[in-house]
């Protein structure tokens, strides 16, 4: 990053806050980075804090039950804080027989994985941690990083358990890493962009008409394929083989515990809004909802107010999708290995290049007519 | 060609399918939980429900009755008897580690005063204090006390009265038997 690109909300934040006077150049640069960071923590610990929450409501209310109730008073809301004390209390073990090394790097790995992933997630049109062109490849890439974070915790921990949830790990990521990025694909060429700033505002427009998953059939075959890769690589159920409590105990994470522990768990759940932030973006229209068409349209665009319109219109979405793999957790059953490798390679890789081919020659039949 | 349709078969059953679960499981989740938040709030408890017991201490005449019903002899009481009938209670206990709730103890109440209690979670820390004391007042009621006074005012009035009768009457005795010396005396001299 140049010295005083601009582009950077938080190098402008400090701007107006008035530093760039007096303090030099590459101290502005680092208190950026510094913020930056912090402000991703607070972000990753915010998202995994109300997702738990919501995850054991959404739970106890599929299942008729009330779920946390207590903590905190209205609806057990402090709930996950009251855990995370737990957590914090918690014994730090390390397996006799385990590589030190590398159980101790493996939950910071995973979690630096989905940190990378995240800084190139948008947060508004004019807030973003790095203008990415190629957005989409560097989430999908750093992403899938933790796949390596985890078969080195599952390695690492000398147990038959973790080392089985690491392998099923590995098989499934590997499987469905295909049909994610194909999925993705269809999106992509629909829109002709890999940035997600560029991809969103391609979809502004009135009550969500725009938005790539309305555009052709092939879209919506993508976005369910897609979902369905996403639950794969986010380790959720239906495809939590890595975990499957009751098989592995708890899979690659079985010797972990305390605040190790909850770097896994918190990754997990950064995956799953991270992933929803992605579909969020390529399939339903990212920043835009008819609140912002209104904004845009009453000229209240590049204010503060569009700004935040924006975020809570992204984190609505990317919890709206949070929700659906709640939704899809507590509904379907734990596949076996053997099915998921089959429904990877034989069913969604196949379909999904059908759904690239079909998407090609939708553009390319629309592009004839249509100019 | 069977294996294409059976191919297709198996993605339109995987969508139909988890497109069904979710229907069923949204449904319950929109649905009202059915959990009690049990110890702010309680099902309904049978009017017939043997829980713990309740005494009406004030009719309890400690006739033993229950006690000497009772199949496991949980029933222990003991109280002092005083004029006018009135009772000082010093005990009524049960011992819940023996009870087994059967409601024999109820029916032979000749004043309908021992129930069957709607209380049925009472954990404590030690076994000794599952021997409950279901008095709701030691000793004497104030209306008792008062009773037992009147009671035993009225013997004193009673007594006082027999004493002066028997005064009178042994003080008559002794005047009609002066008398009767004197007469003796006269009729000698």
């Amino acid at each position: 990053m140049p010295a005083h690109d601009s582009s950077n909300f938080l190098l402008r934040l400090l701007e107006w806050l008035g530093l760039s006077s007096w303090v030099p150049g590459w101290a502005l640069i680092l208190g950026t980075a510094l913020a930056g960071v912090v402000l991703l923590l607070v972000i990753i610990a915010l998202v995994a804090l109300f997702s738990v929450w919501m995850e054991r409501k959404v739970g106890g209310h599929i299942q008729c039950r009330l779920g946390p109730m207590y903590p905190g008073g209205w609806h057990g809301w402090a709930q996950t804080i009251a855990d995370g004390l737990k957590l914090f209390q918690k014994e730090d073990m390390i397996p006799k027989g385990a590589d030190k090394v590398l159980f101790v790097l493996a939950p910071a790995l995973v979690l630096a994985s989905i940190f990378g992933a995240l800084v190139a997630m948008p947060l508004s049109y004019d807030w973003y941690f790095a203008r990415m062109d190629l957005g989409i490849f560097t989430i999908l890439a750093l992403g899938s990083t933790t796949t390596i974070g985890v078969i080195m915790s599952g390695w690492a921990s000398n147990s038959k358990w973790s080392l089985y949830g690491a392998m099923r790990e590995a098989a499934q990521v590997v499987a469905y890493e295909i049909p994610l990025g194909l999925a993705l694909l269809c999106p992509l060429m629909t829109l002709g962009t890999f940035s997600l700033l560029e991809a969103s505002s391609l979809q502004s427009g009135w009550f969500g008409l725009q938005w790539t998953i309305f555009q052709d059939p092939f879209n919506i075959a993508a976005f369910i394929i897609f979902w369905i890769a996403a639950l794969a690589e986010t380790k959720r159920a239906p495809f939590d083989l890595p975990e499957a409590e009751s098989e592995l105990v708890a899979g690659f994470m079985t010797e972990y515990s305390g605040l190790r522990w909850t770097f896994f768990m918190m990754e997990e759940y950064a995956a799953m809004f991270l992933m929803s932030v992605v579909a969020g973006v390529f399939f339903f229209g990212g920043f835009e909802s008819p609140a912002t068409a209104l904004m845009r349209q009453v000229e209240l665009d590049g204010t503060v107010l569009y700004s935040l319109v924006c975020f809570g219109t992204l984190v609505a979405k990317g919890f709206a999708g949070v929700f659906l793999m709640m939704w899809l957790r507590w509904t379907l059953p734990r596949v076996r290995i053997d099915q998921v490798m089959t429904m990877g390679y034989k069913y969604l890789t196949p379909l999904a290049l059908l759904c690239v081919l079909l998407t090609a020659l939708w553009e390319a039949a629309r592009f004839a007519l249509f100019g | 060609m069977t294996n294409v349709k059976e191919y297709l078969t198996n993605v339109w059953k995987a969508l139909r399918t988890t497109t069904v679960g979710m229907g069923i499981t949204g449904r319950y989740f929109l649905q009202k939980p059915i959990t009690i938040q049990y110890p702010d709030e309680r099902l309904p408890i049978p009017d017939r429900f043997r829980g713990v017991h309740y005494l009406e201490q004030e009719k309890c005449i400690n006739c033993l009755a229950c006690a000497r019903a009772c199949p496991v002899d949980c029933i222990e009481m003991d109280a002092v008897r005083h004029a006018g009938n009135e009772l000082e209670w010093v005990s009524f206990t049960v011992d819940y580690q023996k009870c087994m709730f059967c409601e024999l103890c109820v029916y032979p109440c000749p004043k309908d005063c021992i129930h069957m209690g709607a209380e049925f979670a009472f954990a404590v820390y030690d076994r000794s204090e599952l021997k409950l004391d279901l008095l709701s007042y030691l000793g004497m009621a104030p209306d008792a006390r008062v009773r037992m006074k009147e009671a035993e005012a009225k013997k004193k009035a009673k007594e006082e009265a027999k004493r002066k009768k028997a005064e009178e009457a042994a003080k008559k005795k002794a005047q009609e038997a002066a008398e009767k010396q004197a007469e003796e005396g006269e009729g000698e001299a």
